[in-house]
Formats: structure tokens, C-alpha cells, sequence
């Protein structure tokens, strides 16, 4: 434990618990969309029905960036939340610091270990210590069609990064913008990662992504997915500048466009436009060789407060969490699928359906892996030289080889 | 014989040193304890949290070897130098004009000045889709009949920096114009009309007798809108988001990201020291200039 923590904690401990009322379970998180907040609703309706009361600590905006700066107020004020939602590394860091509680023992007595994908453990786990659950399972890696477009031109669904190409310069020449895009580097570098990830194998991914290996990073493979990145930007309309990715999902979904590469979230976008999947739009999972599995989950974890009613709270709140039944309705709203991989698939819409079996098949082949746009592959420090990278590659007219080399030194410096 | 010192004569001794305690106290540890821990963070080797080691200049090294800083720094000096040059130009040519004793005085100030009662948010959301090919100026003038006319700065990465110079000056323009109105409203009329017996043409009246005299005004200008340039965040958010490909990168978004977002606090608190540094090598020669004058008596 650090300095820093250790004095967080002394105060935490310090402090006179008179602002917390009995039976109450606060949480800091950042859904604040109308799917999220429905989809929420689920889960503290469930808590309401154990004799508990949700205090709701709700921070929006900069996808997280924000919920994350209030937790530490609160916690450098000694006032940590009962929990709190984490994306990424932001949970790892905290069980370093000891912050966090261990929840073996719920673990171990309801037997959750079996009903989790193992590629996940790593945003869970530290040491034998369970700190987290998780709730959903969004998949990163989708191609979103609109599906009259591709009806009317004869394109079926693309195999390989090459089909993919072909098929957009296929409907450029007939006048229609084939990639609904940004010049947000976040945007690219999930058209990036794809790419990377589908014409090299998750193996080399890991290799690349995950452990940084210097080779992997300034090999071939690199240059060759650059060089892809390359033929998608001669595929994209001009006024791509600032443009949101709801944006462009609209684009999609409206005709102006005809694919978006984007994590299941834009589901929500069509759907709230009264489409239907495999009648107005389709989803295909990016095209791979050997198909992967780029998934985003968001936990959550509990702060150690030493009082007898949070941790009961926390306890009936963990379990709600996991309980398969609130994982199938919570992520009916959210569009995502369950963390658990024991949910029954009833009930879900074709493209959920899709997810679960392109996960069950991953897990078994081991290609389950985080997506690294969101947080679950590297660090922010390495992720960030990524977007950099990408982000000033797809905007000039940098060579492949400018990039790699750009990217090495970049995660040298950040090493 | 010494007369006892009443209970009153002392309170009203100490009452300066009671009122100004509580502020002096708030800015002591507000600002300079925050920034000599910034100092020691920049020193130390902390990435999510803070942690209280020394790696020496490390942090700084790893800062001056990332090609997005020297971006933002580039980019801080152009800006800087644009925004000031044009701000100054137009809103001293603006203020001269309003000074010829023109109808409707009041209402043009007011028009000119509104954008400066605009966050820059909202200056920067507004520009954004003035500037963007596909939405603003360059749609417009295509409609118009004009199919060749091409305006797309904000997509082009060596251009988009003039797009913030452009939406800074627009914003902050009737804002120096106001201050040099002033300025000019109190020169003595007679020294311009003794020029004028003299034989001096108008222009040679303004460059050297009017402009001279507005010295304060420049300097106020000059002070305020450095300022605004060094803390230009929230513009360069709203309206570029540093892009495209990080090409308007400015200190300010950079410390941001660093610091919150990329588990980089050291290499942030480094950039803040930096941005500490280029401040002061501004002000403290101003102040001192300043004060030196205070002291000679002006």
C-alpha cells in the first residue's frame, strides 16, 4: 500500500460515519443515457426488493473520465462510495492500492468463478484476490450494414479485410460513401484494431497490443494493417471532421452511408430509430480469417468501509449484480449480453444472438480478447500513443512506415 | 508622558493584518502549495496516483521526447502571436472607427462586445460547423453557385491551428476594441487639435501622437489575452478536440490528458511546470517594469 492510500484510509477510517443511514448502498457510475439509466433500474429495483435503498451518484461525460476524478474526491475526502463502476485498468489500480474489498468469500459460495470467461479474469482479479463483478459484456468488433445498401449493389457478407475493400470501392463508385467515420482517434483506432487483430490472429494481437513486444510492433503485420487503415480513408466522405459516432451510426441506418465498424452500443441507435436487425440493418462481427472476440465490460467494486450496514449493502448489492436473471434483463436494455456465460440466449434480438455463440466459440479457441479502444488490452499510457498514432495517420498523409516508427518510439517513451 | 494605548487604537492597528489574513491564507495554500506539489509530483515517478519518490528530470526528458508536446507548444506560440497581432490590429482599427462620433455608438459597442458575454464553448461548438465543408461556409458558397470554392481548413491538419486563431479573434476582438475605446476617450482633445494647427495629417495624428498614448491600453490588452491564449482549453475542446490527428494540441489539453486520462500524472505535472515557466518569463519582466515605474514616480 502506498503512502497515499495509507493516508486516504486513515482518514476514511477517521471520519464519523453520520452522513450514512442504515440499509442505504451508494454507487458512483457513469450511465446517464436513457438505456442506461432503464437498464440500472433493473438492477436497484432488485436491491429495493433485498431491503436496500440505491443512492444514486451518477457522473456523465468524457466517457468516464469524469465519474473517475469524482471517486478520488471522494476518496482523498475519506468518504469512499459503497462502489462504484469501473472500465479498464481503473479497478486493477485500485485493488494496488488496497482500496478495495475482497469478495472471495462470495465468489467461492455461489460458485461465480464457473460463470465467467477466463480472457476477463484479468479485470477482476489480482493475486488470488476478487475484487470485482462483472455485469455486461459489450463486443467491440462489429460491422454495421445498412442492409437496402448492400441488397441493391449484390454485396454479401464480407469474409476478409480484402472483401471488405473490395465492397467499398465497389459502392464508392456508385456514389455511396461505403465507411460512416470520424477524425476522433478513438473512432479509428477501433477501424485499427480490427484490421490488426483480424488479418494477424488474437495471437499476435496479445503479442503486439498486450505485451508490447518490440518485434510484433515494428514488424510487417504492422505496416501491412497501416497500409489497410490507408484504402479505408480513400472510403470516406469529406465532412468526417468532428463527427460524433452516433453520427455516423445515423448515417447508416438513414442510407447515407453503408457500413460503420463500432462496438455493439450503436445497436441502441438503431433501434431507437424503430429499425430491425436482418430487416433494415445487419451486424456482422468484423472480418477475420479465425474469428475473434474483442469484448468491453464494465464491474463493479467495493471500497472497504469499515461498517457493519455497508458491507451488508455491498454484499446484497454484489449479489444482485450477478444474479443471472437481473445480467439477462439489465443487458435486454443496455444491448449488450451477460458477463455471465450461463444465460440462457432467449429472448435476445439476432445480433445478441450472434455475440453469444461468436463468444462461446472464442472462449473455446482462446480468441477472446479485450478491445483496446476501451481500456482492455494496454495501459492509457500505451492505448493513448495508439490513438495518437492512428489518429495522425488517417488525418496526413504519413507513410506506413513513418507510423510504425512513430508508434515504437512513442511506447518507448511511454514505457 | 506615553498615553495608554486604548482597545480601539489597537484593533484599528491590527484590522488591515485581520481582513487580509483569511485571503492571504486562501491564495497561499489555493495556489503556491499547489504548485510547489505539482513541482514535487513532476519530480516523482506517479502515474494513476500521486507518489512521492525522485526520479530527477525524468519526467521532463520523457515530456520534451513526445512529438504531441512539441506540437502543442508549436502550436501555443502560433496561436499566441496570431491571436494577439490580429485582436490587437482589428479591435484598435474598430475602436478608431467608433471614436469618429458615429450614430448609433452605443448599439455597435454592444454588437461587438456580445460575442466576448459567449463561454468559449459555445464560440467553439458554433465555429466547429461554421468551418466544417460539409455544413458551413463552403456549403453555402457551393449552393450559392460557386461548385470550386473550397474552404476545409478544419480538416487539414497544417490548417486546422488558423481555425482556433479564427474563433479566438472573433470571440475576443470586441473585447480589445472596448479597452482601446477607452483609451482613446481619454486623450485630451487639445493636444489633437493643436497637431492639427500644426499642420499634421490625420494618419501621422494617429501614429504618432494617438497610438503612443495608448500605451496602458496595449499592455492591458496584451496582459489579458495572453492570458487567455495559455488557458485556451476549452475552445481548442469545443472546437477541434485537438485534432485533427492532434494537430491543434495545446499545452493546456495536453497537461489534461496526461494527467486524467492517460495515468500519466508525472509527465502532466512536468507539462505544468512548463506552462508555469513560459508564464512567468512573460509576467515577471512585466512586473517588473511596472513596478520599477510605480517607483520613479509615474
Amino acid at each position: 500500500m502506498t503512502h497515499f492510500t495509507k493516508l486516504l484510509l486513515a482518514t476514511a477510517l477517521a471520519l464519523p460515519m453520520t452522513a450514512r443511514a442504515e440499509g442505504v448502498v451508494e454507487g458512483i457510475h457513469h450511465w446517464v443515457s436513457e438505456s442506461e439509466v432503464g437498464a440500472l433500474k433493473v438492477l436497484t429495483d432488485n436491491l429495493a426488493t433485498k431491503g436496500f435503498t440505491w443512492q444514486d451518484s451518477a457522473v456523465g461525460g468524457l466517457s468516464g473520465a469524469n465519474a473517475t476524478q469524482a471517486l478520488r474526491t471522494r476518496l482523498a475526502a475519506g468518504n469512499p462510495p459503497a462502489t462504484m463502476q469501473f472500465l479498464g485498468y481503473e479497478g486493477v489500480e485500485w485493488e494496488k492500492e488496497g482500496a478495495l474489498r475482497s469478495l472471495n468469500d462470495l465468489y467461492a459460495k455461489n460458485g461465480w468463478e464457473a460463470a465467467i470467461a477466463p480472457a476477463i479474469l484479468p479485470f477482476v482479479k489480482a493475486d488470488d484476490t476478487y475484487f470485482a463483478v462483472p455485469i455486461n459484456m459489450h463486443r467491440q468488433n462489429w460491422l454495421w450494414v445498412n442492409k437496402g445498401l448492400f441488397d441493391k449493389y449484390g454485396i454479401a457478407e464480407p469474409k476478409s479485410w480484402d472483401d471488405l475493400i473490395a465492397a467499398g470501392k465497389k459502392l464508392k463508385e456508385n456514389g455511396v460513401t461505403a465507411f460512416a467515420l470520424s477524425d476522433e482517434s478513438w473512432q479509428i483506432l477501433e477501424v485499427f484494431e480490427a484490421i490488426l487483430t483480424d488479418q494477424n490472429g488474437t495471437d499476435f494481437y496479445k503479442k503486439a497490443v498486450m505485451d508490447l513486444d518490440p518485434a510484433a510492433l515494428s514488424g510487417p503485420e504492422m505496416l501491412k494493417a497501416f497500409d489497410t487503415l490507408r484504402e479505408v480513408r480513400g472510403l470516406v466522405d469529406d465532412g468526417f471532421t468532428g463527427r460524433d459516432w452516433a453520427v455516423a451510426t445515423g448515417m447508416v441506418a438513414s442510407g447515407q452511408a453503408a457500413m460503420q465498424i463500432m462496438g455493439d452500443w450503436a445497436k441502441g441507435e438503431f433501434l431507437a430509430k424503430g429499425l430491425k436487425p436482418g430487416v433494415d440493418f445487419l451486424c456482422f462481427p468484423t472480418p477475420a480469417a479465425v474469428p475473434n472476440f474483442k469484448f468491453v465490460i464494465d464491474t463493479f467494486g467495493t471500497f472497504n468501509i469499515d461498517d457493519a450496514n455497508i458491507t451488508a449493502g455491498q454484499d446484497a448489492w454484489v449479489e444482485t449484480v450477478m444474479d443471472p436473471e437481473n445480467q439477462k434483463n439489465f443487458n435486454m436494455i443496455k444491448g449488450s449480453i451477460p458477463a455471465r456465460i450461463d444465460v440462457p440466449v432467449d429472448g435476445f434480438d439476432d445480433c445478441a444472438k450472434r455475440s453469444f455463440a461468436d463468444r462461446d466459440a472464442a472462449v473455446k479457441a482462446g480468441t477472446m480478447v479485450g478491445g483496446l479502444t476501451e481500456g482492455f488490452a494496454a495501459q492509457p499510457q500505451f492505448a493513448g500513443v495508439f490513438f495518437d498514432v492512428v489518429g495522425q495517420f488517417f488525418v496526413t498523409d504519413m507513410s506506413s512506415q513513418e507510423a510504425v516508427d512513430m508508434l515504437v518510439s512513442g511506447i518507448d517513451n511511454a514505457r | 508622558m506615553q498615553k495608554p494605548i486604548s482597545l480601539k487604537d489597537r484593533l484599528a492597528a491590527w484590522l488591515p493584518q485581520l481582513v487580509l489574513t483569511p485571503s492571504i491564507l486562501a491564495v497561499f495554500v489555493g495556489v503556491y502549495l499547489f504548485i510547489a506539489w505539482t513541482a514535487v509530483i513532476s519530480f516523482s515517478s506517479s502515474k494513476m496516483l500521486p507518489r512521492y519518490d525522485f526520479v530527477g528530470l525524468e519526467q521532463y526528458i520523457r515530456l520534451w521526447s513526445t512529438p504531441r508536446w512539441i506540437t502543442a507548444v508549436e502550436n501555443l506560440f502560433l496561436f499566441t502571436v496570431l491571436f494577439l497581432a490580429i485582436t490587437i490590429a482589428v479591435g484598435l482599427f474598430m475602436a478608431i472607427l467608433l471614436d469618429q462620433k458615429v450614430r448609433a455608438e452605443g448599439v455597435l459597442r454592444a454588437v461587438y462586445l456580445y460575442p466576448m458575454a459567449l463561454s468559449f464553448i459555445v464560440t467553439g461548438t458554433a465555429w466547429k460547423w461554421i468551418l466544417n465543408p460539409s455544413l458551413g461556409i463552403q456549403k453555402v458558397v457551393n449552393d450559392l453557385g460557386w461548385h470550386s470554392f473550397v474552404f476545409d481548413w478544419i480538416t487539414r491538419p497544417e490548417f486546422a491551428i488558423y481555425c482556433v486563431v479564427i474563433a479566438a479573434v472573433w470571440q475576443s476582438t470586441g473585447f480589445a476594441m472596448a479597452i482601446f475605446l477607452a483609451g482613446l476617450r481619454g486623450i485630451d482633445n487639445s493636444i489633437i487639435k493643436a497637431a492639427q494647427i500644426e499642420g499634421a495629417s490625420l494618419t501621422r495624428i494617429y501614429l504618432s501622437i494617438i497610438v503612443p498614448m495608448l500605451r496602458p491600453a496595449f499592455l492591458s490588452v496584451i496582459v489579458l489575452l495572453s492570458y487567455i491564449s495559455i488557458k485556451s482549453f476549452d475552445l481548442v475542446l469545443a472546437l477541434t478536440n485537438a485534432g485533427p490527428g492532434s494537430a491543434t494540441e495545446m499545452p493546456s489539453t495536453f497537461m489534461f490528458s496526461a494527467t486524467f486520462r492517460r495515468n500519466q500524472m508525472g509527465v502532466g505535472a512536468a507539462s505544468a511546470m512548463m506552462m508555469l515557466m513560459t508564464v512567468a518569463a512573460i509576467i515577471i519582466p512585466y512586473l517588473y517594469s511596472e513596478l520599477k515605474e510605480d517607483r520613479n514616480g509615474h
